[in-house]
């Protein structure tokens, strides 16, 4: 406002002139007195938090103070927004504060922990950082540094953490393709849970094995067979476990259940083969990487719900010689394997075989 | 003699066939000896280019021609030169040509040009992407099925594969599960030609240097490979329903009953390099257990005589005592 007159403009009378400067004076008290009231609702708490902030715009809608203190508002209103939660309000308001007044340190202190609340970790370190340059003892400022470079490295942690999981389970459907195995839907998932099958250093597999005794419906499992042994290895360890053990299997009064007795089967035909990307959201339940987005679906899947085997739904069962290994039997082609491999364990010599081999029985699912 | 030399070697190249075939004749004759190998290496590039395009014409003048390049071919200078003027790619057109009569000639053309490194790289194709691995399966191919036929123009094919499986990309594409050649391969184990059984077994020994890297590639085919390492280092008896009731069907019913023992102690030690390449990973270990294959080796020691087979036995029997502690197959049942 000039308060000298132009040669040639208008003059203003005294009165004019001391009337503006007047009102300019009271704008200027009105703002520090918002600014006053501000703070002290700031101290009386959660409560008065907003009237605060209102208290503080009003303060710089006033227009009447230097930047040094518009500043100073700012940097105060961005406080209270983050005692409310207003990251980004909070994070607007320092950043509008650190433009009037790059001296004024709260204001970067302010900026980088709304930064921080917002997960923007790299620009909450370089306002910590500034901040620390202008004022190098200010021990807030370095305790926030360290604050955020532990947000940081854990952030690092768990995204190494979900490329792993996610890289080790592209690995395993590799090898399941490499041997050109067909997976369907998992069964018995009440009783498989999360297991999976996993590859070993030397790239070979290892499968956890379901075993359901057929007669009762009652379940074993082998937690580790590796895709090299023979079936006949594994049901010698669970017959020295089980069947030779006094007592034999609790349900087994007359002992069917002997070694040389059992054979093993497994369902061959219909059910729908899963595609690639399939298997992988199954293998990777779980894991660190359940939710991640996007796991490279680009590529059309040609197996895609992709069913298979005979046309008219029925399955039968197919004998499975114990002297193969696992990986010969998981192989045919006849097999799509539930995710987890099943196998049903009957007896020669009990009543139920006859109902078994004839078809005659399903598994109730 | 020099004018002379040239001008026999310009007659290989003569429009009238009887001249040509003369020539050819003589051609072949001198690389019979060293003298004669050496005057006509002075003229390779020609000698070479002149007979290679013989090779495509009759029978008197193709076989000919085939034999001297095969004698030229043992000296690695003029090997290398076939290479880079491109013979396998000749030699691959020409075997597969319906009623090629030199066809064993040119598999023992190509057995000497592999002994080179840029010959396996040619054969193997490695810088044209799409026809990689063509060759190598059209041989492999043709070893399996020739087996069947009276005269068995391709059982040199077996030197061939122990020369392209010295190199990593060799062993690589043998392994590859996808092409499936080393399943083939293995199965020409039993056959009664020597020559085959050897190059059946410096191949596999090979490719046994991947299993660091490509275990499962050779683990999965263990219904094959297994009776192909394990039978000949067996020794001689008939085992017992004890140990054979431990080991899948293939090894259980062959070593039930007489067989003929491998007379070669040379395949008798390639195989048990390979199972002690094998042996040496952990999976590989516990493969082997599996199939009672250290029961196998304890039993074939103690027919074994030829000290260099023994010590091969020694070898991986150190190898398993000082490997693993769980050797056995672990099972953790739970209800």
């Amino acid at each position: 406002m000039a308060l000298w007159m132009e040669a040639g403009s208008e003059p203003k009378t005294e009165t004019e002139i001391a009337d503006l400067q007047a009102i300019a004076a009271l704008k200027e008290s009105t703002a520090l007195e918002l600014k006053e009231n501000g703070n002290e609702l700031v101290k009386k708490g959660k409560k008065h938090y907003q009237e605060a902030i209102d208290c503080y715009s009003r303060a710089i809608d006033q227009k009447a103070l230097n930047d040094q203190d518009t500043s100073v508002l700012y940097s105060n209103r961005a406080h209270v927004n983050l005692l409310l939660g207003n990251f980004r309000r909070a994070f607007n308001d320092s950043q509008h504060a650190i433009k009037l007044s790059p001296a004024n340190i709260k204001a970067y202190y302010r900026a980088a922990k709304a930064c921080l609340s917002l997960n923007l970790l790299s620009e909450a370190k370089s306002y910590c950082e500034s901040g620390i340059e202008k004022d190098p003892s200010n021990e807030e400022l370095k305790k926030l540094a360290k604050q955020i470079d532990l947000k940081k490295m854990e952030q690092e942690h768990r995204e190494a953490q979900v490329s792993k999981a996610l890289a080790e389970a592209k690995e395993l459907v590799s090898a399941i393709e490499d041997r050109r195995l067909k997976l369907g839907n998992a069964m018995y998932r009440e009783l498989t849970g999360l297991r999976k099958p996993v590859l070993d250093k030397n790239g070979i597999l290892h499968w956890p094995v379901l075993l359901l005794y057929a007669e009762v419906m009652s379940s074993d499992f082998i937690e580790d067979f590796c895709e090299t042994d023979m079936f006949s290895a594994h049901l010698d360890i669970i017959s020295v476990y089980h069947f030779e053990s006094c007592p034999p299997l609790p349900w087994d009064e007359k002992n069917h259940y002997s070694r040389e007795a059992i054979e093993l089967y497994y369902e061959a035909g219909s059910g729908i083969c899963l595609s690639k990307t399939k298997i992988l959201r199954y293998l990777l339940e779980g894991t660190a990487a359940a939710n991640v987005e996007s796991i490279g679906e680009e590529e059309k899947d040609a197996a895609d719900g992709y069913p298979h085997g005979n046309s008219a739904g029925s399955s039968k069962w197919v004998k499975v010689n114990e002297k193969r290994t696992l990986h010969d039997v998981l192989k045919e082609p006849n097999f799509i394997i539930p995710m987890i491999p099943v196998f049903y364990v009957v007896s020669k010599r009990s009543a139920f075989y006859k109902d078994f081999i004839t078809g005659k029985w399903t598994p109730s699912v | 003699m020099a004018t002379e030399l040239e001008e026999l070697i310009d007659f290989l190249t003569a429009p009238s066939p009887p001249v040509k075939k003369a020539a050819v004749g003589i051609v072949r004759g001198l690389t019979g000896s060293e003298d004669g190998l050496h005057s006509l290496s002075n003229y390779a590039n020609t000698v070479l280019s002149s007979l290679s395009r013989l090779l495509s014409d009759e029978k008197e003048v193709s076989e000919p021609a085939a034999e001297a390049l095969v004698n030229l071919s043992q000296n690695a200078g003029l090997a290398a030169k076939m290479v880079e003027m491109g013979m396998i790619k000749i030699a691959m057109d020409l075997l597969y040509k319906p009623g090629s009569s030199i066809t064993r000639l040119l598999v023992m053309l190509l057995v000497n040009l592999t002994q080179l490194d840029d010959g396996i790289s040619s054969l193997l194709q490695i810088g044209d992407d799409k026809m990689q691995g063509l060759y190598v399966m059209k041989l492999v191919r043709s070893f399996c099925r020739s087996s069947e036929t009276s005269d068995d123009p391709f059982d040199h094919v077996g030197s061939i594969l122990v020369n392209i499986s010295k190199k990593e990309e060799g062993r690589k594409m043998l392994l590859d599960p996808k092409r499936g050649l080393l399943k083939q391969i293995i199965r020409q184990f039993d056959s009664s030609s020597p020559l085959r059984k050897k190059g059946v077994s410096g191949t596999i020994r090979n490719c046994c240097f991947e299993a660091e890297n490509q275990l499962q590639n050779l683990l999965l085919i263990s219904e094959f490979l297994w009776p192909a390492l394990l039978l000949p280092v067996a020794g001689n008896k008939i085992y017992s329903e004890q140990d054979t009731s431990k080991m899948p069907l293939e090894l259980g019913s062959a070593l039930s009953i007489d067989r003929e023992p491998v007379k070669d102690p040379e395949i008798r030690v390639q195989a048990l390099e390979a199972i002690y390449l094998i042996a040496l990973q952990e999976a590989g270990r516990r493969a082997l257990w599996s199939v009672n294959g250290p029961r196998i080796l304890q039993v074939g020691y103690e027919d074994e005589e030829d000290p260099k087979v023994m010590e091969a036995y020694e070898q991986i029997g150190s190898l398993l005592v000082h490997g693993n502690e769980t050797e056995e197959p672990s099972t953790n049942t739970s209800k």
